[in-house]
Protein backbone atom coordinates (compact mmCIF):
# COMPACT_ATOMS: atom_id res chain seq x y z
CA UNK A 1 0.00 0.00 0.00
CA UNK A 2 3.19 2.55 0.96
CA UNK A 3 4.18 1.63 -2.90
CA UNK A 4 0.96 2.24 -4.54
CA UNK A 5 0.73 5.38 -2.40
CA UNK A 6 3.86 6.92 -3.00
CA UNK A 7 3.90 5.82 -6.65
CA UNK A 8 0.30 7.31 -7.40
CA UNK A 9 0.45 10.22 -5.90
CA UNK A 10 4.17 11.57 -6.78
CA UNK A 11 3.30 10.84 -10.29
CA UNK A 12 -0.05 12.92 -10.34
CA UNK A 13 1.21 15.48 -8.30
CA UNK A 14 4.54 15.86 -10.74
CA UNK A 15 1.72 15.71 -14.25
CA UNK A 16 -0.11 18.40 -12.09
CA UNK A 17 2.83 20.41 -12.03
CA UNK A 18 3.67 20.69 -15.62
CA UNK A 19 -0.04 20.62 -16.38
CA UNK A 20 -2.33 22.42 -14.13
CA UNK A 21 -0.70 23.67 -10.97
CA UNK A 22 -3.85 25.11 -9.87
CA UNK A 23 -5.90 21.73 -9.73
CA UNK A 24 -3.38 19.76 -7.05
CA UNK A 25 -4.42 21.43 -4.16
CA UNK A 26 -8.60 21.32 -5.66
CA UNK A 27 -8.18 17.75 -6.17
CA UNK A 28 -6.41 17.24 -2.68
CA UNK A 29 -9.45 19.54 -1.01
CA UNK A 30 -11.93 17.49 -2.56
CA UNK A 31 -10.88 14.73 -1.69
CA UNK A 32 -11.07 15.74 1.74
CA UNK A 33 -14.70 16.82 1.15
CA UNK A 34 -15.26 13.55 0.30
CA UNK A 35 -13.66 11.87 2.72
CA UNK A 36 -15.82 14.14 5.26
CA UNK A 37 -19.35 13.15 3.49
CA UNK A 38 -18.32 9.80 3.25
CA UNK A 39 -17.63 9.28 6.80
CA UNK A 40 -20.80 10.90 7.75
CA UNK A 41 -22.64 8.50 5.52
CA UNK A 42 -20.55 5.69 6.94
CA UNK A 43 -21.83 6.10 10.50
CA UNK A 44 -25.40 6.38 9.47
CA UNK A 45 -24.93 2.85 8.07
CA UNK A 46 -23.19 1.57 11.06
CA UNK A 47 -25.90 2.89 12.90
CA UNK A 48 -28.33 0.91 12.01
CA UNK A 49 -26.33 -2.65 11.34
CA UNK A 50 -24.41 -2.48 14.64
CA UNK A 51 -27.52 -2.34 16.29
CA UNK A 52 -28.98 -4.83 14.12
CA UNK A 53 -26.21 -7.21 14.67
CA UNK A 54 -26.17 -6.21 18.45
CA UNK A 55 -29.57 -7.66 18.63
CA UNK A 56 -28.91 -10.67 16.97
CA UNK A 57 -25.73 -11.26 19.03
CA UNK A 58 -28.04 -10.83 22.11
CA UNK A 59 -30.81 -12.94 21.17
CA UNK A 60 -28.34 -15.82 20.85
CA UNK A 61 -29.61 -16.32 17.12
CA UNK A 62 -25.97 -15.22 15.68
CA UNK A 63 -24.19 -18.23 18.33
CA UNK A 64 -26.94 -20.66 15.82
CA UNK A 65 -25.83 -19.49 12.67
CA UNK A 66 -22.17 -19.92 13.45
CA UNK A 67 -22.60 -23.69 14.39
CA UNK A 68 -24.60 -24.10 11.81
CA UNK A 69 -21.91 -22.71 9.01
CA UNK A 70 -19.01 -23.99 11.51
CA UNK A 71 -17.62 -26.98 9.61
CA UNK A 72 -17.70 -25.53 6.55
CA UNK A 73 -16.30 -22.16 7.48
CA UNK A 74 -13.88 -23.61 9.93
CA UNK A 75 -12.16 -25.46 6.52
CA UNK A 76 -12.61 -22.36 4.25
CA UNK A 77 -10.77 -19.62 6.74
CA UNK A 78 -8.37 -22.48 8.76
CA UNK A 79 -9.66 -21.08 11.86
CA UNK A 80 -11.49 -22.52 15.32
CA UNK A 81 -11.99 -18.87 16.88
CA UNK A 82 -15.95 -19.26 16.44
CA UNK A 83 -16.32 -15.51 17.02
CA UNK A 84 -14.12 -15.00 14.41
CA UNK A 85 -16.06 -17.61 12.12
CA UNK A 86 -19.23 -15.86 13.17
CA UNK A 87 -18.35 -12.05 11.94
CA UNK A 88 -16.63 -13.80 8.90
CA UNK A 89 -19.61 -15.93 7.99
CA UNK A 90 -21.96 -13.06 8.18
CA UNK A 91 -19.91 -10.70 6.24
CA UNK A 92 -20.22 -13.09 3.52
CA UNK A 93 -23.98 -14.13 4.49
CA UNK A 94 -24.27 -9.88 4.16
CA UNK A 95 -22.69 -10.01 0.71
CA UNK A 96 -24.79 -12.21 -0.88
CA UNK A 97 -27.76 -10.49 -0.03
CA UNK A 98 -26.26 -7.26 -0.87
CA UNK A 99 -27.50 -5.71 2.44
CA UNK A 100 -26.32 -2.16 1.98
CA UNK A 101 -23.33 -1.22 4.29
CA UNK A 102 -23.74 -4.17 6.30
CA UNK A 103 -20.32 -6.40 5.52
CA UNK A 104 -18.19 -3.36 6.06
CA UNK A 105 -18.33 -3.21 9.87
CA UNK A 106 -18.34 -6.89 10.03
CA UNK A 107 -15.56 -7.79 7.80
CA UNK A 108 -13.15 -5.44 10.18
CA UNK A 109 -14.08 -6.94 13.16
CA UNK A 110 -12.99 -10.31 11.53
CA UNK A 111 -10.10 -9.24 10.11
CA UNK A 112 -9.03 -7.84 13.40
CA UNK A 113 -9.63 -10.89 15.09
CA UNK A 114 -7.94 -13.11 12.11
CA UNK A 115 -4.75 -10.81 12.37
CA UNK A 116 -4.61 -11.16 16.26
CA UNK A 117 -4.76 -14.70 16.22
CA UNK A 118 -2.00 -14.33 13.41
CA UNK A 119 -4.00 -15.75 11.27
CA UNK A 120 -2.74 -13.70 8.18
CA UNK A 121 -4.60 -16.85 5.50
CA UNK A 122 -7.80 -16.52 6.88
CA UNK A 123 -7.70 -12.07 6.99
CA UNK A 124 -6.56 -12.61 3.27
CA UNK A 125 -9.25 -15.14 2.53
CA UNK A 126 -11.74 -12.58 3.54
CA UNK A 127 -10.71 -9.61 1.87
CA UNK A 128 -10.55 -11.70 -1.27
CA UNK A 129 -13.66 -12.96 -1.57
CA UNK A 130 -15.07 -9.24 -0.85
CA UNK A 131 -13.08 -7.59 -3.06
CA UNK A 132 -14.06 -10.11 -5.97
CA UNK A 133 -17.77 -9.02 -5.30
CA UNK A 134 -19.41 -11.67 -3.95
CA UNK A 135 -22.87 -9.61 -4.77
CA UNK A 136 -25.91 -12.00 -6.50
CA UNK A 137 -27.77 -9.50 -7.82
CA UNK A 138 -26.13 -6.13 -8.72
CA UNK A 139 -29.16 -3.88 -8.14
CA UNK A 140 -27.00 -0.04 -8.70
CA UNK A 141 -26.14 -1.72 -12.23
CA UNK A 142 -30.02 -3.13 -12.78
CA UNK A 143 -31.28 0.48 -11.71
CA UNK A 144 -28.55 2.79 -13.72
CA UNK A 145 -29.75 0.62 -17.07
CA UNK A 146 -33.50 0.59 -16.18
CA UNK A 147 -33.19 4.69 -16.23
CA UNK A 148 -30.96 4.70 -19.35
CA UNK A 149 -34.35 2.97 -20.81
CA UNK A 150 -32.81 -0.04 -21.34
CA UNK A 151 -35.13 -2.94 -22.59
CA UNK A 152 -34.08 -5.40 -20.30
CA UNK A 153 -32.57 -4.10 -17.20
CA UNK A 154 -31.97 -7.78 -15.76
CA UNK A 155 -30.86 -8.91 -18.83
CA UNK A 156 -27.02 -8.50 -17.76
CA UNK A 157 -27.80 -10.48 -14.45
CA UNK A 158 -26.23 -14.09 -15.70
CA UNK A 159 -23.01 -12.64 -17.50
CA UNK A 160 -22.35 -11.12 -14.25
CA UNK A 161 -23.40 -13.89 -12.55
CA UNK A 162 -20.73 -16.22 -14.08
CA UNK A 163 -18.04 -13.59 -14.09
CA UNK A 164 -18.81 -12.92 -10.09
CA UNK A 165 -18.77 -16.67 -9.82
CA UNK A 166 -15.53 -16.87 -11.61
CA UNK A 167 -13.43 -13.85 -9.64
CA UNK A 168 -14.59 -15.05 -6.26
CA UNK A 169 -13.50 -18.39 -7.26
CA UNK A 170 -10.09 -17.60 -8.63
CA UNK A 171 -9.08 -15.15 -6.11
CA UNK A 172 -10.12 -17.59 -3.49
CA UNK A 173 -8.04 -20.42 -4.99
CA UNK A 174 -5.14 -18.03 -5.39
CA UNK A 175 -5.24 -17.77 -1.88
CA UNK A 176 -4.88 -21.05 -1.27
CA UNK A 177 -2.47 -22.25 -3.99
CA UNK A 178 -0.06 -19.22 -2.69
CA UNK A 179 0.08 -20.18 0.75
CA UNK A 180 0.28 -24.08 0.19
CA UNK A 181 3.78 -23.04 -1.85
CA UNK A 182 4.89 -21.19 1.07
CA UNK A 183 4.29 -24.07 3.77
CA UNK A 184 5.95 -26.82 1.23
CA UNK A 185 8.41 -24.63 1.02
CA UNK A 186 8.66 -24.24 4.69
CA UNK A 187 9.07 -27.73 5.16
CA UNK A 188 11.66 -28.70 2.58
CA UNK B 1 -36.78 -7.52 -8.19
CA UNK B 2 -39.64 -6.91 -6.33
CA UNK B 3 -39.19 -9.69 -3.76
CA UNK B 4 -36.03 -8.19 -3.19
CA UNK B 5 -36.62 -5.21 -1.65
CA UNK B 6 -38.58 -7.29 1.28
CA UNK B 7 -35.60 -8.85 2.43
CA UNK B 8 -34.53 -5.88 4.66
CA UNK B 9 -37.42 -5.43 6.72
CA UNK B 10 -38.17 -9.45 6.91
CA UNK B 11 -34.80 -9.75 8.07
CA UNK B 12 -35.12 -6.99 10.91
CA UNK B 13 -38.86 -8.28 12.21
CA UNK B 14 -38.02 -12.13 12.35
CA UNK B 15 -34.89 -11.12 14.36
CA UNK B 16 -36.62 -8.71 16.17
CA UNK B 17 -39.34 -11.24 17.27
CA UNK B 18 -37.13 -13.75 18.26
CA UNK B 19 -35.08 -11.64 20.55
CA UNK B 20 -38.18 -10.52 21.88
CA UNK B 21 -38.86 -14.08 22.32
CA UNK B 22 -35.78 -14.89 24.14
CA UNK B 23 -36.61 -11.40 26.50
CA UNK B 24 -33.83 -9.49 25.34
CA UNK B 25 -34.41 -5.81 25.81
CA UNK B 26 -34.29 -4.35 22.80
CA UNK B 27 -34.17 -0.99 23.56
CA UNK B 28 -30.63 -1.76 25.59
CA UNK B 29 -29.68 -3.53 22.66
CA UNK B 30 -30.29 -1.36 20.27
CA UNK B 31 -28.56 1.25 21.58
CA UNK B 32 -25.67 -0.66 23.00
CA UNK B 33 -24.80 -1.31 19.25
CA UNK B 34 -25.05 1.98 18.12
CA UNK B 35 -22.37 3.17 20.11
CA UNK B 36 -19.90 1.41 18.93
CA UNK B 37 -20.57 3.04 15.10
CA UNK B 38 -18.77 6.02 16.25
CA UNK B 39 -15.47 4.46 16.88
CA UNK B 40 -15.20 2.33 14.13
CA UNK B 41 -15.83 5.69 11.91
CA UNK B 42 -13.61 7.35 13.47
CA UNK B 43 -10.65 4.63 13.19
CA UNK B 44 -11.30 4.39 9.67
CA UNK B 45 -10.85 8.20 8.99
CA UNK B 46 -7.53 8.61 7.62
CA UNK B 47 -6.89 5.60 5.75
CA UNK B 48 -10.19 6.68 3.50
CA UNK B 49 -9.06 10.71 3.48
CA UNK B 50 -5.47 9.24 2.01
CA UNK B 51 -7.68 6.20 -0.65
CA UNK B 52 -10.03 9.47 -1.23
CA UNK B 53 -7.49 12.14 -1.93
CA UNK B 54 -5.52 9.43 -4.03
CA UNK B 55 -8.02 8.65 -6.36
CA UNK B 56 -9.13 12.59 -6.81
CA UNK B 57 -5.78 13.40 -7.72
CA UNK B 58 -5.05 10.31 -10.18
CA UNK B 59 -8.07 11.05 -12.01
CA UNK B 60 -7.77 15.28 -11.81
CA UNK B 61 -4.20 15.16 -12.56
CA UNK B 62 -4.77 13.07 -16.17
CA UNK B 63 -2.76 10.65 -15.34
CA UNK B 64 -5.81 7.92 -15.27
CA UNK B 65 -6.49 9.07 -18.81
CA UNK B 66 -2.72 9.03 -20.12
CA UNK B 67 -2.34 5.80 -18.50
CA UNK B 68 -5.27 4.39 -20.00
CA UNK B 69 -4.70 5.80 -23.29
CA UNK B 70 -1.03 3.83 -22.92
CA UNK B 71 -3.01 0.40 -21.79
CA UNK B 72 -5.63 0.42 -24.38
CA UNK B 73 -3.76 -1.28 -26.91
CA UNK B 74 -3.13 -3.66 -24.66
CA UNK B 75 -7.02 -3.81 -23.45
CA UNK B 76 -8.03 -4.45 -26.80
CA UNK B 77 -6.31 -7.08 -27.57
CA UNK B 78 -7.42 -8.85 -24.70
CA UNK B 79 -11.17 -7.67 -26.09
CA UNK B 80 -12.03 -5.17 -23.51
CA UNK B 81 -13.63 -2.12 -25.29
CA UNK B 82 -11.24 0.77 -25.10
CA UNK B 83 -14.48 2.58 -24.55
CA UNK B 84 -14.52 0.92 -21.30
CA UNK B 85 -10.90 0.99 -20.20
CA UNK B 86 -11.26 4.03 -18.04
CA UNK B 87 -14.00 2.38 -15.82
CA UNK B 88 -11.63 -0.65 -15.31
CA UNK B 89 -8.69 1.35 -14.05
CA UNK B 90 -11.31 3.68 -11.73
CA UNK B 91 -12.50 1.13 -10.05
CA UNK B 92 -9.99 -0.19 -7.59
CA UNK B 93 -9.65 3.38 -6.64
CA UNK B 94 -13.17 4.62 -5.92
CA UNK B 95 -17.19 3.14 -6.03
CA UNK B 96 -18.61 6.95 -6.53
CA UNK B 97 -16.23 7.78 -8.93
CA UNK B 98 -16.56 4.53 -10.99
CA UNK B 99 -20.78 4.33 -11.18
CA UNK B 100 -20.08 8.18 -12.25
CA UNK B 101 -18.10 6.83 -14.93
CA UNK B 102 -20.95 3.54 -16.03
CA UNK B 103 -23.67 6.36 -15.88
CA UNK B 104 -21.34 8.21 -18.57
CA UNK B 105 -21.09 5.37 -21.00
CA UNK B 106 -24.83 4.05 -20.66
CA UNK B 107 -25.72 7.74 -21.63
CA UNK B 108 -23.39 7.96 -24.73
CA UNK B 109 -23.81 4.52 -25.86
CA UNK B 110 -26.71 3.75 -24.68
CA UNK B 111 -27.61 0.61 -22.14
CA UNK B 112 -28.04 -2.21 -24.43
CA UNK B 113 -25.11 -1.71 -26.77
CA UNK B 114 -22.28 -4.31 -26.75
CA UNK B 115 -20.05 -1.24 -24.88
CA UNK B 116 -23.19 -0.67 -22.59
CA UNK B 117 -23.18 -4.23 -21.57
CA UNK B 118 -19.70 -4.54 -20.98
CA UNK B 119 -19.25 -1.62 -18.93
CA UNK B 120 -22.35 -2.98 -16.29
CA UNK B 121 -21.02 -6.62 -16.49
CA UNK B 122 -17.26 -5.69 -15.68
CA UNK B 123 -18.46 -2.83 -12.98
CA UNK B 124 -20.99 -5.47 -11.34
CA UNK B 125 -18.53 -8.28 -11.18
CA UNK B 126 -15.45 -6.49 -9.85
CA UNK B 127 -14.91 -4.53 -6.59
CA UNK B 128 -13.35 -1.34 -5.16
CA UNK B 129 -10.34 -2.86 -4.13
CA UNK B 130 -7.77 -0.14 -2.70
CA UNK B 131 -10.57 1.03 -0.60
CA UNK B 132 -12.21 -2.33 0.87
CA UNK B 133 -8.64 -2.53 1.77
CA UNK B 134 -7.63 0.19 2.98
CA UNK B 135 -11.43 -0.19 5.27
CA UNK B 136 -10.65 -3.66 6.32
CA UNK B 137 -7.41 -4.00 7.45
CA UNK B 138 -7.51 -0.23 8.78
CA UNK B 139 -7.21 -1.32 12.79
CA UNK B 140 -4.91 -3.62 12.16
CA UNK B 141 -0.77 -3.38 12.94
CA UNK B 142 1.83 -4.05 10.72
CA UNK B 143 -0.49 -5.39 7.83
CA UNK B 144 0.94 -6.91 5.12
CA UNK B 145 -1.42 -6.18 1.66
CA UNK B 146 1.09 -7.05 -1.17
CA UNK B 147 -0.44 -10.43 -1.48
CA UNK B 148 -4.12 -9.91 -1.03
CA UNK B 149 -3.88 -6.61 -2.91
CA UNK B 150 -2.59 -8.03 -5.87
CA UNK B 151 -4.46 -11.37 -6.01
CA UNK B 152 -7.99 -9.59 -5.96
CA UNK B 153 -6.82 -7.26 -8.57
CA UNK B 154 -5.60 -9.81 -10.63
CA UNK B 155 -8.72 -11.49 -10.15
CA UNK B 156 -10.75 -8.90 -10.81
CA UNK B 157 -9.21 -7.68 -14.15
CA UNK B 158 -9.25 -11.22 -15.66
CA UNK B 159 -12.67 -11.67 -14.90
CA UNK B 160 -13.37 -7.99 -16.74
CA UNK B 161 -11.82 -9.69 -20.07
CA UNK B 162 -13.76 -12.80 -18.82
CA UNK B 163 -16.76 -11.01 -18.48
CA UNK B 164 -16.52 -9.21 -22.04
CA UNK B 165 -15.89 -12.13 -23.98
CA UNK B 166 -19.28 -13.59 -21.83
CA UNK B 167 -21.00 -10.06 -23.70
CA UNK B 168 -20.82 -11.37 -27.19
CA UNK B 169 -22.67 -14.26 -27.05
CA UNK B 170 -24.86 -13.58 -23.76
Amino acid sequence: MNAVFTLVFLASAMLCLVMNPDGFLDALLSGGQKTVTVSISLIAVYCVWFAFFNVLKESGLSEKLTRLFYPLSRKLFRSNDKEALYLATSNLTANLLGLPGAPTPLGIKATEKFYAAKNRYAADMLFVLNATSLQLIPTTVIALRASHNSAAPADILPATLIATLFSTILGALLVFLTSKRIRIRKRK
Amino acid sequence: MKYFSLVVPVLFILVFLFALFKKVKLYDSFTAGVKESLPLAFSLFPYLAAILMLSELFEKSGLSEMVTSFLSPAFRFLGIPPEIAKLVLIKPFSGSGSTALLNEILTAYGADSYIGRCACVSYGSSETVFYISAVYFASVKYKKLLKPVSIALFANFVTVVFGCFLCRFM
